[in-house]
C-alpha cells in the first residue's frame, strides 16, 4: 500500500469518526434530556476526539516519499 | 427550539457535512489548499463545535425545567407553586429573590470554589442514581444544606441584617453566617420543599 493510500485510509477513519460524533452531537442538542448531557460528553466527546487523533496521526505518521531524500540533502 | 440550539445544531450539521465530504474524497487533501481545508474541517471545527455544545448543554442543564424533566422532581417543581408564603422555595421562586427560570441550580449551586464544577458533578452522579439505584421520595442532599448558599444572595441586606428576628439573640447573625446555626433546619426556615404535605395544599396559578 503506498504511502498516499495508507494517508487516505487515516483521513477516511478519522472522516468516518468524526461525523459520527457530530451526528451524535446534534441529536444530543436536539434532545432535551438529561441523558442526553451524558451521552454527548461520553460518546460523541470520544468520538470526536478519536476522529482529531486519527487525523493527527494521519498527519505524522505518514511518510512522504521524497523525505528520505530531503535528509539526504539536507546532511 | 432556541434560537441559538438552532444555529448550533446546523453549525455541527454543516461540519459533518464537511467531515463527510472530506472521508468520501480525502484525494482533496493533495493540494495545498486541500491540506488547509482538512486542518478546519477534521481539528478546527470539530472542537469548535464540542466547546459550543458542550457550554451549551452545561447552560441548559441549570434551567428549572431541566432539573424538573425528571419523573422524581414532579414533586419539588409542584412545591414551588404552593400558595403559602412560608414555604421557602415557593416563596423564592414566586417572588423572582431567584431566577425562575434557574430556580433550582441557583439555590443548590456549591456557592464554593469550583461550586459550578461540583454542582454538575453532583449532576451527573443524580443520573446515575437515577437509572441504576431507583430512588424513592423523600430525596435527600448527599452533604447537610450549607448557609453560604443563602448568604451568597443575603448577605448584606438589609431585611437579613437588620432584621427583628435575626437581632432578638445577638450571636444569632454570628452563628448563621458561620455555618453553626441552619438557616434551615433550626427551626426558623424548616419549611422548605415539604412534598410530602403538597396533597393538602392550595397552588398559585402563576403570573399571566
Amino acid at each position: 500500500m503506498s504511502a498516499e493510500d495508507q494517508l487516505h485510509r487515516r483521513l477516511r477513519l478519522a472522516g468516518t469518526l468524526l461525523a459520527g460524533g457530530l451526528l451524535t452531537e446534534a441529536i444530543c442538542l436536539l434532545w432535551a434530556r438529561p441523558l442526553a448531557f451524558i451521552v454527548l460528553v461520553g460518546l460523541a466527546g470520544l468520538l470526536v476526539a478519536a476522529g482529531i487523533a486519527t487525523y493527527l496521526y494521519s498527519l505524522v505518521s505518514v511518510r512522504h516519499p521524497d523525505s528520505s531524500a530531503d535528509v539526504i540533502r539536507l546532511k | 427550539m432556541p434560537h441559538a440550539t438552532a444555529l448550533l445544531v446546523s453549525l455541527v450539521l454543516l461540519s459533518a457535512l464537511l467531515v463527510a465530504l472530506l472521508a468520501f474524497r480525502p484525494s482533496v487533501t493533495s493540494t495545498q489548499g486541500g491540506k488547509m481545508f482538512a486542518f478546519v474541517v477534521l481539528f478546527l471545527l470539530p472542537l469548535l463545535c464540542m466547546a459550543m455544545g458542550v457550554n451549551s448543554e452545561v447552560e441548559r442543564s441549570k434551567s428549572t425545567q431541566f432539573c424538573l424533566s425528571c419523573h422524581i422532581m414532579e414533586p419539588y417543581g409542584h412545591s414551588l407553586r404552593v400558595d403559602d408564603p412560608n414555604y421557602l422555595a415557593a416563596a423564592h421562586y414566586q417572588n423572582h429573590r431567584v431566577p425562575a427560570d434557574s430556580a433550582c441550580y441557583t439555590c443548590h449551586a456549591n456557592y464554593a470554589m469550583f461550586g459550578s464544577v461540583r454542582a454538575k458533578l453532583h449532576g451527573l452522579r443524580h443520573v446515575y442514581i437515577q437509572y441504576f439505584w431507583n430512588p424513592q421520595p423523600p430525596l435527600h442532599l448527599y452533604d447537610a444544606y450549607n448557609n453560604r448558599e443563602c448568604l451568597h444572595c443575603h448577605l448584606g441586606a438589609r431585611s437579613f441584617e437588620e432584621g427583628a428576628v435575626h437581632n432578638a439573640d445577638p450571636d444569632l447573625l454570628a452563628a448563621v453566617k458561620s455555618n453553626q446555626t441552619s438557616c434551615i433546619s433550626s427551626g426558623c426556615h424548616d419549611t422548605v420543599h415539604n412534598t410530602s404535605q403538597l396533597n393538602k395544599m392550595k397552588f398559585w396559578k402563576g403570573a399571566p
